[in-house]
């Protein structure tokens, strides 16, 4: 590759140096030149639609805005006279008239607003201009957030947000001129949407508040929050999160942007799901459903505990910290049985537990993407993300081998709900990875099939055939920590039911920590209900009621993700921290403690 | 404010600016504040100034205003008029007009004066459509009937920012401005300057 030519531009009388093909604003910023700017949003193309980047070049006439103007060698810049300064503050003033821009009513005032920020700063008291005072509608329809377009000042960076990193593209501008608006969809709303993933990621890049978080609305302007950096632990990617929290509460979660898996992005599931969903916490020691004190509970557990080593087991959810986990392994010798549950197919992709070293790094610059018996868009949607931009940005090619199917098959190249071994489909396939240079095969719970195995072989044959570089092999699965609790020695079950029919049991004790449905989904399958009943003391270790606690003799509060420290082993086999963010709610314990404790 | 009647030495800081240092002599500025559509929270910030107030006093006098007793008819000739709230029916308009024929300097004091802010909302709407809401469907609504009494001000199509309808000389945003702003602009005035607003003294919410 030959290195981008060096430039030199002089800006308010600096020297400035940059690259060949870097923009005005980019060569200033990178010097600490301030530039003041609405639309753009570094990581996002250009758009220079707000106009308030606009700087002077010397020879031209007109002023150009830095944000999308490229650099060129040896020009003079300035970027504040009274000229520019003065049509900075028109394009502001009628930036204000042109919606209902009514900062009291407004979730993102007190100095989280971009606009008010830039008007403010540039002295705005009234503005010339008659305000339009339009009618416009407001979309209250998503889940997690809304759009009131009275506050919209059509910098369109959701839309760039929506189509360059999510790379759904939901959102785009509708109509012309002063009728323009941002419409979701073929202009449905948020809630209607079926091509929304609810990620959330216009609403951490929009400007102003038109796009607003409900869970965060008026709870504290996030400038005035403080930011706790910790990891996302509800699938095995290891998101990096930034919380924003305010008088020991959660106000708002967004990506972190300095995590090197996530860079700033987050899915539905980090940025909403484990904080802004109503959910019942269980805040101290429950007795057969009535509150008790610890030492009640753990007293009631010694009595029961006293049954013979084999008459007991251990049961816990492949969600656990590296320390939780650790700590299982240690008490397994004082119980007959230690086992993690995890979902179909789980169990053989764990048995051989591997990390692929940056591959969510590397997974950005594949030029195929195989996915077999994985569904990164309902899993793992950082990563599908990943996958749609490579696919429709990047022209990387996208092969998809599942039963189910998902948003992901209408880029694919080849989707195969059904595999045939039919030579058609493996003709095309190996026409699609002809030439790729850069292949990745990420493989879920459902590539571990007997016709699963049979499709990675073949794909595996294909790929080595190739003259490509080595594949990037990447097994994902849905469980945040199976990979890292295996390879602590905690066996693998997928069948709870037959794992409890094979022993007479006394005692159980289920470990099922933060987990969102509060180990309800152990109870769905059959004869598990029955077989619960059956033994003389079940221990439920869980933050949240649910069916499983309902049916516990005891209950024990374990901490949430915000309240736990220690570390957790990401699919790449990075160590990434957990750290508290909010004070433990009630009496709750964190799940190591109480299992020292009650397994001394 | 040509002809100001209290010379002080030049001082920026709002915080610092007294009034005091004027010679005692000098005729006081005579002041009104007008309170249209709003919610007075500006007339609260104004009286958020605390003991200031005591200084202010010394060199003005309010003349007119809500907390004043007089009649509309007897509106004084004043140098300074601050007016909070926006113009949303007929009587407001016929008030303002009126303040900015007897006034030297017009201030619009806050948000609704500046905007149209909360009351300027309904102008998505038309004013039939507000008042049917307000008196014929609320879900406390007993007798449902829209007030016709002549002596009733006649409600504006839309809601008015002040300088929709006057002009006006000095804009102060704010959901209320701050005291400490208010005190600025208005020492700032008796000093006579032109008041200049910083990031530090100025807000929309």
């Amino acid at each position: 590759m030959i290195a981008p030519k060096k430039i030199t531009i002089t800006v308010n009388g600096q020297i400035c140096e940059g690259q060949q093909g870097q923009t005005i604003l980019e060569i200033a910023r990178a010097n600490n030149i301030y530039i003041p700017t609405l639309c753009y949003l570094k990581g996002l193309t250009p758009w220079g639609g707000c106009r308030l980047c606009i700087v002077e070049v010397e020879g031209n006439p007109k002023l150009v805005p830095s944000c999308a103007t490229p650099a060129v060698d040896g020009s003079k810049i300035t970027t504040h006279n009274e000229r520019i300064v003065a049509q900075r503050k028109a394009t502001l003033e009628l930036l204000l008239s042109e919606r209902n821009h009514i900062c009291p009513i407004c979730p993102y005032n007190k100095g989280d607003c971009g606009l008010q920020h830039q008007a403010i700063s540039h002295g705005i008291t009234g503005i010339r201009y008659p305000y339009l005072y339009p009618a416009l509608p407001v979309d209250v329809t998503g889940r997690y957030f809304g759009m009131d377009h009275n506050r919209c000042i059509l910098c369109t960076r959701c839309v760039r947000t929506c189509d360059e990193i999510e790379g759904v593209h939901t959102l785009d501008v509708a109509n012309r001129g002063i009728k323009s608006q941002i419409v979701v969809d073929m202009n449905t709303t948020f809630g209607a949407s079926d091509t929304c993933t609810q990620c959330g990621a216009c609403v951490v890049n929009c400007p102003t508040g038109a796009l607003f978080d409900k869970a965060a609305a008026f709870r504290g302007q996030w400038t005035s929050c403080q930011q706790v950096y910790t990891t996302c632990t509800e699938c095995p990617v290891g998101c990096g999160l930034m919380v924003h929290t305010k008088e020991n509460r959660i106000v708002n979660v967004w990506g972190d942007p300095n995590s090197p898996v996530n860079t700033g992005h987050l899915c539905v599931k980090g940025r909403y799901q484990i904080w802004a969903e109503p959910r019942e916490r269980i805040t101290t020691p429950l007795i057969h459903g009535q509150p008790a004190t610890w030492d009640e509970a753990l007293a009631t557990i010694a009595q029961a505990a006293k049954a013979k080593k084999e008459e007991k087991a251990l049961l816990v959810a492949p969600r656990l910290t590296n320390e939780t986990a650790a700590a299982v392994a240690r008490v397994a010798n004082t119980v007959g049985q230690v086992a993690m549950f995890v979902g179909t197919n789980e169990a053989a992709l764990c048995a051989d537990p591997s990390f692929s070293e940056e591959a969510l790094r590397k997974l950005q610059d594949a030029d195929a993407i195989i996915l077999l018996g994985v569904q990164p868009s309902r899993d793992h949607g950082v990563v599908a993300a990943r996958i749609r931009v490579a696919v429709r940005k990047r022209g990387a090619k996208l092969l998809i081998f599942h039963a189910r199917k998902s948003d992901l098959d209408a880029y694919a190249d080849v989707a195969a709900n059904v595999v045939s071994l039919e030579s058609k489909l493996w003709n095309k396939v190996k026409a699609v990875l002809a030439g790729s240079q850069r292949p990745a095969l990420l493989y879920g719970p459902h590539a571990m099939t007997p016709i699963g195995v049979t499709v990675m072989e073949r794909l595996i044959g294909i790929l080595e055939a190739n003259p490509g570089g080595e594949p990037l092999l990447l097994g994902l699965p849905i469980s945040p920590a199976a990979l890292a609790m295996s390879k602590a020695g905690i066996p693998a079950v997928e069948e709870v039911g037959p794992w409890l029919d094979a022993k007479s049991l006394k005692y159980l004790h289920i470990v099922v920590g933060d987990a969102p449905d509060g180990g309800a989904s152990l109870l769905e399958e059959k004869y598990v209900p029955a077989l619960l009943g059956q033994i003389a003391c079940v221990v439920v270790q869980a933050s949240y009621r649910s069916a499983l606690t309902e049916k516990a003799h005891v209950v024990l509060p374990s901490t949430l993700w915000c309240e736990k420290s220690g570390t957790i082993t990401n699919v790449e086999g990075r160590c990434l921290p957990l750290r508290p963010v909010v004070p433990v709610a009630g009496e709750a314990r964190d799940d190591q403690a109480i299992l020292e404790r009650v397994f001394a | 404010m040509k002809k100001t009647p209290v010379k002080k030495p030049a001082r920026k800081s709002e915080a610092t600016a007294s009034a005091a240092t004027a010679p005692a002599a000098t005729p006081k500025v005579k002041v009104a504040t007008m309170w249209l559509s709003g919610c007075s929270g500006c007339h609260m910030s104004l009286l958020d100034i605390d003991e200031r107030i005591l200084e202010l006093a010394k060199h003005v006098d309010i003349l007119f205003s809500p907390i004043v007793d007089i009649k509309i008819e007897d509106m004084p000739k004043v140098d300074v008029a601050i007016v909070e709230g926006c113009v949303n029916n007929t009587d407001q308009e016929h008030e303002l007009k009126m303040l900015r024929e007897r006034a030297k300097v017009l201030i619009a004091l806050g948000d609704c004066a500046v905007t149209g802010n909360v009351p300027s909302l309904r102008n998505q709407f038309t004013a039939r459509d507000c008042l049917s809401r307000a008196y014929e469907q609320t879900e406390s609504t007993q007798i449902a009937c829209i007030p016709n009494d002549p002596v009733v001000p006649k409600l504006l199509p839309r809601a008015h920012p002040l300088q929709e309808i006057v002009k006006v000389d000095l804009h102060i945003p704010g959901c209320p401005p701050d005291a400490d702003t208010i005190w600025y602009a208005l020492t700032e005035l008796l000093a006579g300057r032109i008041p200049q607003f910083h990031e530090k003294n100025m807000r929309y919410d």
